[in-house]
């Protein structure tokens, strides 16, 4: 037999794990109606971006996908802070977070 | 056979344990479910990043991600006190229908990409001795670090003062005319 | 874990051990507050349980496991449950991460027959590289306990409890991130055990160029910070809800917020947590700022080595590492004395007083603090010729 230890887990792996979460992710902000689980999906998307560079990164012995991980994950936090601030103004204006209501521009 | 699971039976754990969190972040009835789940998915990836050698990165995604983005939409639901929503998904089945089979285009697409994509890479030959040694995880930080402050300085700037902008913008747009200390 | 069985069962023993440890110093801690209090306040504390009060705590202990346990109707009896075990648990994991001692070094010996190999063990329950990165993700997630003990309870000012006591929370979490960021800039590393080796030296450093060295006082970090050292330790009151940040668990104003629907063991739970992450506030202070288990002239690991040559190196290195974990004790100890006094003292925040103190005060006197540490170790440590 060959020597089956050296088969270990390879980008491949890594890359068809972050490419399901992403898919999950897809799934949850075309499915769900609630503004805040919307932005919820598209964090899962994010994470699963993350993990794709970062096993770049690790398999092609470079620092540069850490770096980019630095500065996917600042850009999340502070588009999070701001969706965050405009679901509570829109809950706030018209005790509705279901974008059903929200989908015709009107008045 | 048995070898080769035993030894990464840590990664296919992980792996499949982050699946079924991220699949009930996304069919969660309560949204507050789906926060949590989502909190322990990002504990999960941020385990993989441990085994990745991103040690450091794996701190940050959990002071930052896990524990400040996320308690923040904990805080956000917990305010809007929504009922458990019983329909809460689209409604429609061809639309319905249609989305799901772009879902799956997607990952067919996506999967197929890396499989075909020339030769696969394998274990590292440095697995052994990367990661799990103390030296080594301040060695991944301080080259970190110094490709940071180095090559993309402008980048990192240009972050700040998008931060900046970013807290001026979410105090502006929520504001209550006359401060919270104003008469209504 | 370790390579074969015998480092395996003391590495598993250690970690249950130092667990234990955060939770039997609770007893200890709250036997400590109340008749420390009663004499800030001029009257007897508990004193007729056993001697000098000491076994009150037992009583209390075993009040706290033969009560109902009840679940309020209409909660939601997961969330419920769960909020006092992630109360605890953060607070263990941090306290894991921090060394207590220096590493027991054992010598080759033989028993049953079979060669056992030298080993070192670590007086900490597992040790990181990075370990305040470590520190600071643990100490985040606590958040997550108030949250769910709030949502859980099904009543409204549990809630807002809840999300005030959060709001504190995260908003502290930032000014003692930027004080840890001085410490960082500091000692250069990430790593606890690193920090105190620095910190067991004379009082040492380069001046535009001349090296200073006062060899009378020890290299704490407290010289190199005492700004930061303040903003730390004010933020960690916060992060505990310790008074004079308290009001999420304010008696007079919200009912006893997010943990009033929890009575028995459960609100017990939630106490050992929040003496646990008193528990790493003091270590993390000892460890950044007051030399954690060295002292330097009389109390180094090298002092203390040459002093027990005459005995086998096994039992020379498990004497210096529980002398030097009585110093760092003695220190946790002093730490906690002052929380404890500090709670008796002053009176509580407003809380539209707590987030101007946190965002307005303290936010820009971390970032002034990291800036001028910066600039000063530019200047210190450059090369003048």
């Amino acid at each position: 037999m060959q020597n089956i230890e050296a088969i270990g887990i390879g980008q491949n792996h890594y890359l068809i794990l972050s490419a399901i979460i992403f898919s999950i992710g897809i799934m949850g902000v075309l499915f769900r109606k609630n503004i805040i689980m919307m932005l919820m999906s598209l964090e899962l998307m994010l994470n699963a971006i993350n993990l794709t560079f970062i096993a770049f990164g690790y398999f092609n012995g470079n620092l540069n996908g850490q770096i980019m991980v630095f500065f996917v994950m600042t850009l999340a936090a502070a588009e999070a802070a701001i969706g965050l601030a405009i679901a509570v103004m829109i809950y706030r204006k018209f005790n509705e977070v279901n974008i059903r209501y929200f989908e015709q521009m009107k008045g | 056979m048995s070898t080769f699971i035993i030894s990464n039976l840590w990664f296919y754990v992980l792996a499949l344990s982050l699946i079924f969190f991220a699949f009930k972040v996304v069919t969660s009835a309560n949204p507050i479910h789906s926060a949590l789940h989502l909190v322990l998915t990002m504990m999960g990836v941020a385990g993989l990043f441990f085994h990745l050698n991103a040690q450091f990165i794996a701190g940050v995604q959990v002071i930052v991600y896990a524990g400040a983005v996320m308690v923040l939409f904990v805080m956000v639901l917990m305010l809007f006190d929504l009922k458990h929503e019983f329909n809460a998904f689209a409604k429609g089945l061809v639309s319905g229908f249609l989305k799901l089979m772009s879902v799956a285009l997607v990952v067919g697409y996506l999967v197929g990409v890396f499989l075909e994509s020339g030769e696969s890479k394998g274990v590292k030959a440095s697995l052994t001795t990367s990661g799990d040694q103390t030296s080594t995880q301040l060695q991944v930080t301080r080259d970190l670090a110094q490709l940071l402050y180095t090559k993309y300085v402008l980048v990192f700037e240009v972050l700040g003062v998008l931060l900046l902008v970013v807290a001026i913008g979410a105090v502006a747009i929520s504001r209550i005319q006359g401060g919270t200390h104003a008469k209504h | 874990m370790g390579s074969d069985i015998f480092e395996f069962s003391i590495n598993g023993l250690k970690i249950i051990i130092i667990f234990m440890m955060m939770v039997q110093i609770v007893p200890l801690l709250v036997w400590v507050e109340r008749r420390g209090s009663a004499y800030i306040q001029n009257r007897f504390g508990p004193n007729r349980v056993g001697p000098l009060g000491l076994t009150q705590l037992l009583a209390d202990a075993v009040k706290f496991l033969t009560k109902e346990e009840f679940v309020p109707q209409g909660s939601y009896k997961f969330f419920f449950y769960l909020a006092p075990v992630v109360a605890l648990i953060p607070a263990a994991l941090a306290f894991g991460a921090i060394p207590l001692s220096i590493p027991i070094q054992v010598e080759a010996f033989t028993m049953m027959g079979r060669n056992w190999g030298p080993y070192t063990f670590p007086f900490q329950s597992f040790e990181l590289g990075l370990g305040v990165v470590f520190v600071l993700g643990a100490s985040s997630l606590a958040a997550y306990a108030l949250l769910l003990a709030g949502y859980g309870s099904n009543n409204k000012y549990s809630l807002f409890g809840a999300l005030r006591a959060s709001a504190q929370t995260i908003s502290y979490e930032l000014s003692m991130g930027l004080s840890i960021v001085g410490v960082l800039l500091v000692y250069n590393t990430f790593n606890f055990t690193e920090m105190v080796a620095q910190q067991s030296g004379p009082l040492a450093f380069k001046f535009l160029g001349n090296d200073l060295l006062i060899s009378w006082l020890p290299n704490w970090g407290i010289f190199y910070q005492p700004l930061g050292a303040i903003l730390l330790f004010a933020a960690f009151f916060a992060e505990t809800n310790r008074l004079p940040f308290d009001l999420p668990e304010a008696e007079g104003e919200l009912v006893a917020g997010y943990h009033t629907e929890y009575g028995g063991f459960k609100m017990n739970m939630f106490y050992i947590g929040e003496y646990g992450h008193m528990l790493v506030a003091s270590a993390l202070m000892t460890t950044f700022f007051f030399g954690g288990y060295t002292l330097y002239p009389w109390l180094t690991p090298e002092s203390l080595n040459q002093a027990l040559s005459s005995f086998s190196p096994t039992q020379a290195s498990l004497i210096t590492a529980f002398s030097l974990h009585l110093v760092f004790l003695v220190k946790v100890l002093f730490f906690l004395w002052i929380f404890i006094h500090v709670r008796w003292t002053l009176p509580r925040f407003r809380y539209d007083q707590l987030m101007d103190l946190g965002w307005k005060t303290m936010l820009p006197w971390s970032l002034v603090n990291a800036i001028v540490t910066a600039v000063i170790i530019v200047l210190m440590r450059s090369h003048w010729s």
